[in-house]
């Protein structure tokens, strides 16, 4: 009875049918709520994970690995294209300050430091290029050496930091992430171990992640991404020694690698800066070459010890050129953006005194101390417990 | 047929062809992520459009009611 009354309702009011450009409508948001169920799911799922980095970032991560890395690199693009930084500027009148000024005297015997770097801007600022140990308890070897100059004369406000890190007196550590490398079993603990807190003279970030890089990585012997020659990669031996050069072996992995880490095509090679640095697409699908966003590097010098550099609005020849001036022969680009790139010195064993490379860069000193997203690499002094 | 009847008739067509739409997009693009980022704009623009237009045709009816 009642329905019947509800029908005879209806009737008289005499409802059209809906037109079809709304019937369209209705099913494209139906459409679009059904596809967003997976995807809530999906991102809840990933934001209930543990991480240190805000929700914003880890969901731009989470699509960048749920196949959007295209699409989220060329909205970067533009972002950064628009966010250009304009050329010229104020001078500056002073660098930022990095390590820890010493008053020690002079050894008595030889010990190699790095040339200073050559300021590329005259007239330069009081200790621009100038070395200074990364530690207050460094000795009178550092291991660990930090300065900062300006990299660009069209740009005179941008600062390049750069460390040297003495391979003779470091063991350089790869460490795994929390989320990357992604297919790994015992990842260990995602941070510096308290237990080897005291060794720690620094960390930094390390490459692009696999799944945007197509890139090999080798860990403790077990290929966790199949290498590819031609690309950069970082070298670590049973016995110590540390290289960076351009993979030539295939995909055979000679069983006294500790690690090796690859990431794009080398910056520069036996001196020489690479020529296509200007060429877009050898560089991963990630921002383009020559958009100016937080860059890092690592290279290597003539005597086989690191250099590293990051600095806010490098293109990937900016980059390579800082590397180059600071003594570097060979180099790769390591991760990029500011959420990415770390470099912290540590002023007192146990950790103690963290203190970025430079003083813009966005994540905290204390990023390593904690468990990371991203993979990194640690340096421990050797000889101490 | 009653206008009701064919106004359920019709609800289930669509969504079952919003199914099939859905589950075509899943499938075939590269990752939820890809997915994510056309399907939340055009949900929140399709609303933002039903919610306008649900306004003017409020607005219309109060000013024919008080005139």
């Amino acid at each position: 009875m009642h329905s019947l009354q509800v029908e005879d309702r209806a009737r008289r009011r005499e409802v059209p049918p809906l037109p079809p450009w709304r019937r369209a409508r209705r099913v494209l948001l139906i459409a679009a709520f059904i596809c967003l169920v997976p995807i809530a799911v999906s991102w809840v799922r990933m934001l209930r994970q543990p991480r240190n980095v805000s929700w914003s970032i880890a969901t731009v991560e989470w699509a960048r690995s749920h196949g959007a890395n295209p699409l989220v690199s060329q909205v970067e693009n533009w972002y950064y294209e628009l966010n250009a930084p304009s050329k010229g500027g104020p001078p500056l009148k002073s660098l930022p300050r990095v390590g820890v000024t010493t008053a020690s005297a002079q050894p008595r015997v030889h010990i190699y430091r790095p040339p200073r770097v050559k300021p590329l801007i005259h007239p330069a600022l009081p200790g621009e290029g100038v070395w200074h140990p990364a530690s207050a308890v460094a000795g009178r070897r550092p291991p660990v050496l930090l300065t900062t100059f300006r990299s660009d004369p069209e740009y005179p406000q941008f600062v390049a930091g750069v460390a040297w890190i003495d391979t003779g007196r470091t063991h350089l550590a790869y460490v795994p992430g929390l989320a990357e490398p992604p297919e790994l079993e015992n990842r260990g603990p995602a941070e510096v171990p308290p237990s080897k807190r005291d060794r720690i003279a620094a960390t930094f970030n390390g490459g692009f992640p696999l799944e945007t890089s197509n890139a090999g990585l080798v860990y403790h012997g077990e290929v966790l991404a199949p290498m590819v020659d031609g690309i950069a990669t970082l070298v670590e031996y049973q016995d110590g020694r540390i290289d960076i050069r351009p993979w030539e072996n295939g995909e055979h992995v000679n069983p006294k690698i500790v690690f090796a880490k690859q990431n794009l095509p080398p910056i520069i090679d036996e001196g020489k800066l690479n020529p296509n640095l200007n060429d877009g697409p050898e560089w991963g699908a990630t921002v383009n070459n020559a958009i100016r966003v937080w860059r890092s590097g690592l290279g290597v010098d003539k005597r086989g010890n690191l250099i590293y550099a990051a600095a806010n609005y490098q293109t990937v020849e900016s980059l390579a050129k800082v590397l180059r001036r600071a003594g570097a022969v060979r180099a790769m680009e390591l991760d990029i953006n500011e959420d990415w790139t770390s470099f912290i010195t540590y002023r007192h064993p146990g950790a103690k005194e963290p203190s970025n490379l430079l003083p813009e860069m966005f994540r905290p000193d204390t990023r390593y101390l904690e468990p990371d997203e991203r993979d990194f690499f640690a340096v421990y002094v050797k000889g101490s417990k | 047929m009653t206008p009701g009847a064919r106004a359920r008739r019709a609800l289930i067509v669509d969504v079952a062809a919003a199914a099939l739409i859905a589950a075509l997009v899943l499938s075939l693009t590269a990752g939820l992520g890809v997915v994510a980022f056309f399907a939340l704009p055009l949900l929140l623009l399709g609303l933002l459009w039903i919610a306008v237009e649900r306004l003017v045709v409020w607005l219309r009816r109060r000013r024919r009611r008080d005139g």
